[in-house]
């Protein structure tokens, strides 16, 4: 079977708030999934990531705006017509089915024979490294054990789409490491388009072929993890994946030559896209902490600055800049070898004339 | 005008559905006429003034000493480090006199306290004690009702995480300001809601104080009683019971609005590192248990003594050997266990199947009138029996509906009296069914139907056999709402137990008594094993069946 994509045009849901009335969980949102992508839906806590991924699935209808699985509109559709495996957060076994038939159930529900389940329900059991388990009750497993559970259960039904609601949230933060790889490769084993719902930035990244960044409601930028690194669009951006410092500059001019900026009373040259920006404008920087250097004071014309704080974890160490008013964060790798500095010690910093992104706005 | 025309009309309808506050309207009419006169009259009775406050008494001390000794069941169970064999054997006795007839140890009393009593005339040679009163009515109700406060207070006290005891302890508290500083502050709500339910249970019981209060401590249930099949004045009894509501009331909107949300998110989660349980000093343990042992053999004493009653010619005059009464019981009143046991057979299916439909209508909030339903419900249970008796009577003597004299209206008394217990363990368990448990199969593809009947319907299986289990034995063994409704085509062995009593044949209400408890034990236990059979591992459990 070939895998389909998955395509929401402009949806948007409300809910009743004893307060506010009402409000929107999701506002107008679009958004394509390619066939046999793995998309994540990447937000903090109450954006409307589940709310977005469960009327992908059919739990919730939109007040407005469609949803295509493949070619098919499914909008009206309720969601035991949709054909889709959906893993919840809280795994939601059957309590009073044994692994066997937690698994069977969707088979059972389409009426297939006694042989051809037990066939499918130990194969999908064996994908999941879980032979053996037939007879086990979902209370009697560890929270690993259940999510597996819960994803044999969702894919044994071989639904067109997969879709994970933070599955891996009530696991350690070893076993989820090790399960979201497992995950991972089973999406692209069985070449299945996949949206995965998390707030985890660093699971997002490691998971994801594309990654939609939500805020209030609304996807704020899409890509893959190394766009969204790089060329964050907006300052929730640039905070939410990553670490960054933001830094308030104008330019004084910006032409062929790069564009020149003046940032905290120094001069600063970049060779960012000129057209984007104009002289005079004050602009964001987004300037993350692996991309400066710093070299003991008075070495060259770089920004000086006190050290005010050094985390030493070995393959990097960890320092906050004292910048004028500002704290800014520096990571230093391999810092054994290239001299750790110490808190108080002046230096001066150093901006590399690639790897800082430009946002307009802002304060001066 | 017309608005409150309209609303008028709908009191009046929403009256009619339920039976109980029906007869409270009819205590307020007189010949169309809406009138306070019936109660004036009540009241200007010195008679019934004392029996009111009588009543009252009665129910406040039993609400006392029944919350005290439940307490004291309760701690031993679960906080004094028991073995199972005690527990067990702690519960057993506990679970008699919630599977009797209420007045089972008032005959026992009887036995031994009475004119030719076992203790007081052939034990202790005393010719003058005269059994009838407060005091042994009090004792017989205590006996009889403390294990609702026991099965109340049980499951609260084990909820008692021992981590937090510890977590005093390590604060430097000692055991008795641990006791007074944490285990009882998060008990009072059950203590409270525990005496509210031995208060109410006091308030409607009329066979004990038939049996036991005599002339000189009138109760008002009893009064109503004798009003109605003494003196065959329905409406004079209907207005005493009336009298009654006031008390009940205040409790029941004590109980809903004030036990229950005092109530600590119960202190559950799991339960940390395992530890031993310290509340208990090593010196007060043998007290604690003399003291339950010793409650557990008064009640265990008067369950022998009712046997022994039962296969003696006459107890306390003539202890030869005899199948006599069993006989008695077997033949003449062989209608009442045949009539008791259809009714019972009817009303458990029924009583089972509507507790889980209006469980799963409350939980679901599938109707709009759901508040409405659930507060009808609840108040059918905690009315005292008379008022609900004298209200069936009243409601169906008249067209349109005339059940008056038939099975079935015994048989809807039971059902809808005693369904609120299934109907809170479906409305429990549904509240603990994860609504994504339902997603997940509609999502696997699974229509409404086949996930209500292949996820839902399994998981409150339980309080199905629940709320069966306890229409079952309230049929077997009520008695105050009952008694007003049987008639000569219908009657039951409680009431036959009663008659008896009142015409001094004792052996047959032995006989009688002790006939009713081994069948409600066989059934239950046949209930448990049922429940056991379809429990698997993983299914959600219904507490306890008969607990508040
Ligand atoms: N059934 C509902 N009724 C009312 N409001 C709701 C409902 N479901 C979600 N909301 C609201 O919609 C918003 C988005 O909720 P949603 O569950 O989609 O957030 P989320 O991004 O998944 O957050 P989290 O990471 O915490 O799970 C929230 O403000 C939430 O309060
Ligand atoms: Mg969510």
């Amino acid at each position: 079977m070939s895998a389909v994509g998955i395509r929401i045009e402009s949806i948007s849901k409300r809910f009743a708030h004893r307060v506010k009335g009402e409000v929107y969980a999701v506002r107008d949102v679009n958004l394509t999934v390619q066939p046999a992508e793995l998309l994540t839906l990447l937000g903090p806590s109450g954006c409307g990531k589940t709310t977005t991924l469960r009327m992908i699935a059919g739990f919730e209808q939109p007040d407005a705006g469609r949803v295509f699985i493949g070619e098919q509109d499914v909008t009206g559709l309720m969601a035991n017509r949709r054909n889709i495996g959906f893993v919840f957060q809280n795994y939601a076994l059957f309590p009073h089915l044994s692994v066997f038939e937690n698994v069977a159930y969707g088979l059972r529900v389409q009426r297939q024979s006694e042989q051809e389940i037990a066939q499918a329900v130990g194969d999908v059991l064996a994908l999941v490294g879980l032979q053996g388990y037939d007879r086990q009750f979902p209370n009697q497993l560890s929270g690993g054990e259940q999510q597996r559970v819960a994803l044999a259960r969702a894919i044994v039904i071989r639904p067109r789409v997969l879709l994970f609601d933070e599955p891996l949230s009530n696991l350690d933060a070893k076993l989820r490491v090790h399960m979201r790889g497992e995950l991972r490769e089973l999406q692209q084993r069985l070449h299945i388009t996949a949206v995965y719902v998390t707030h985890d930035q660093e699971e997002a990244m490691a998971i994801s072929d594309r990654i939609a960044v939500m805020h209030q409601g609304q996807i704020v930028q899409e890509g893959t993890a190394e766009d969204l690194y790089r060329r964050p669009d907006s300052e929730f951006v640039a905070q939410f994946i990553g670490r960054t410092n933001l830094l308030s500059g104008r330019v004084q001019s910006a032409g062929l030559g790069g564009i020149e900026l003046e940032v905290a009373g120094r001069h600063l040259r970049l060779s960012g896209d000129a057209a984007r920006v104009t002289g005079g404008q004050i602009v964001r920087l987004v300037v993350r902490p692996e991309v400066i250097e710093l070299r003991p004071a008075d070495s060259g014309d770089g920004i000086p600055g006190t050290i005010a704080s050094r985390t030493f974890l070995g393959e990097k160490a960890e320092y906050q800049v004292r910048v004028g008013a500002d704290l800014l964060q520096v990571t230093s790798y391999n810092p054994v070898q290239r001299g750790l500095f110490s808190v108080g010690q002046p230096v001066t910093l150093h901006f590399p004339a690639e790897g800082i992104q430009l946002l307009p706005g802002g304060p001066a | 005008m017309t608005s409150i025309a309209a609303a008028r009309t709908e009191g009046w309808r929403r009256t009619l559905r339920d039976p109980a506050l029906f007869a409270t309207v009819i205590t307020f009419l007189d010949g169309g006429q809406i009138t306070l006169g019936n109660l004036v009259a009540i009241l200007r009775d010195g008679n019934h003034r004392q029996a009111f406050w009588n009543s009252l008494l009665l129910a406040a001390l039993v609400g006392l000493c029944g919350t005290g000794l439940g307490f004291l069941y309760a701690f031993a169970a679960v906080r004094a480090n028991l073995s199972r064999a005690w527990i067990t054997a702690l519960d057993a006795a506990s679970l008699l006199p919630l599977v009797s007839p209420p007045f089972t140890s008032a005959i026992a009393m009887i036995f031994s306290f009475g004119p030719r009593g076992l203790i007081t005339y052939h034990l202790l040679g005393i010719k003058g004690f005269t059994v009838y009163g407060l005091h042994s009515t009090l004792f017989s109700e205590t006996l009889t009702y403390f294990p609702i406060a026991y099965l109340t207070l049980k499951p609260i006290l084990a909820a008692i995480d021992p981590n937090v005891e510890d977590m005093a302890f390590s604060l430097g508290s000692s055991r008795w300001r641990v006791f007074r500083t944490v285990t009882l502050p998060l008990t009072v709500p059950g203590l409270a809601n525990a005496f509210l339910l031995l208060f109410a249970a006091s308030l409607a019981d009329f066979a004990t104080p038939l049996i036991l209060a005599g002339n000189s401590f009138p109760v008002l249930p009893t009064q109503a009683y004798l009003q109605i099949t003494g003196l065959f004045d329905l409406k004079g009894g209907a207005v005493l019971s009336f009298v009654l509501l006031v008390p009940a009331l205040v409790v029941y909107l004590l109980q809903r609005y004030w036990v229950s949300r005092k109530y600590y998110v119960t202190i559950t989660g799991k339960v940390g590192a395992l530890t031993t349980i310290k509340s208990l000093a090593p010196w007060a343990r043998a007290p604690l248990l003399s003291a339950c042992l010793l409650l557990a053999g008064v009640i265990l004493y008067f369950y022998v003594l009712l046997f022994y009653a039962s296969v003696v010619v006459a107890l306390g005059a003539n202890h030869a050997w005899t199948w006599r009464h069993y006989q008695v019981i077997f033949t003449e009143g062989l209608k009442a266990i045949r009539d008791t046991l259809a009714i019972a057979g009817a009303g458990m299916p029924l009583g089972g199947l509507y507790g889980i439909l209006l469980g799963y209508l409350v939980a679901k909030k599938i109707f709009p009138g759901r508040q409405a339903m659930e507060i009808v419900s609840m108040i059918n249970y905690s009315l005292p029996g008379t008022i609900v008796g004298i209200a069936y009577l009243i409601a169906f003597n008249d067209p349109p509906i005339v059940l008056t004299g038939t099975g079935l209206i015994i048989v809807a008394c039971y059902v809808f009296r005693y369904s609120p217990t299934g109907i809170r363990a479906t409305v429990a368990l549904l509240q603990q069914i994860d609504p994504s448990i339902e997603e997940a199969s509609q999502g696997l593809g699974a229509g409404s139907g086949t996930t209500f009947r292949r996820i839902t319907l399994p998981l409150i299986l339980p309080a199905f056999f629940a709320g069966l289990g306890v229409v079952f034995i309230r049929s077997m063994t009520a008695i105050s709402a009952t008694i007003f409704l049987v008639s000569i085509n219908w009657t039951l062995i409680t009431v036959r137990i009663l008659e008896n009593m009142t015409e001094l044949s004792l052996g047959p209400a032995a006989a009688f008594s002790i006939l009713v408890v081994v069948i409600v034990f066989v059934v239950i236990a046949a209930i448990s094993g049922l429940l056991r059979r379809f429990r698997t591992p993983g299914a959600l459990e219904v507490t306890s069946i008969l607990g508040g």
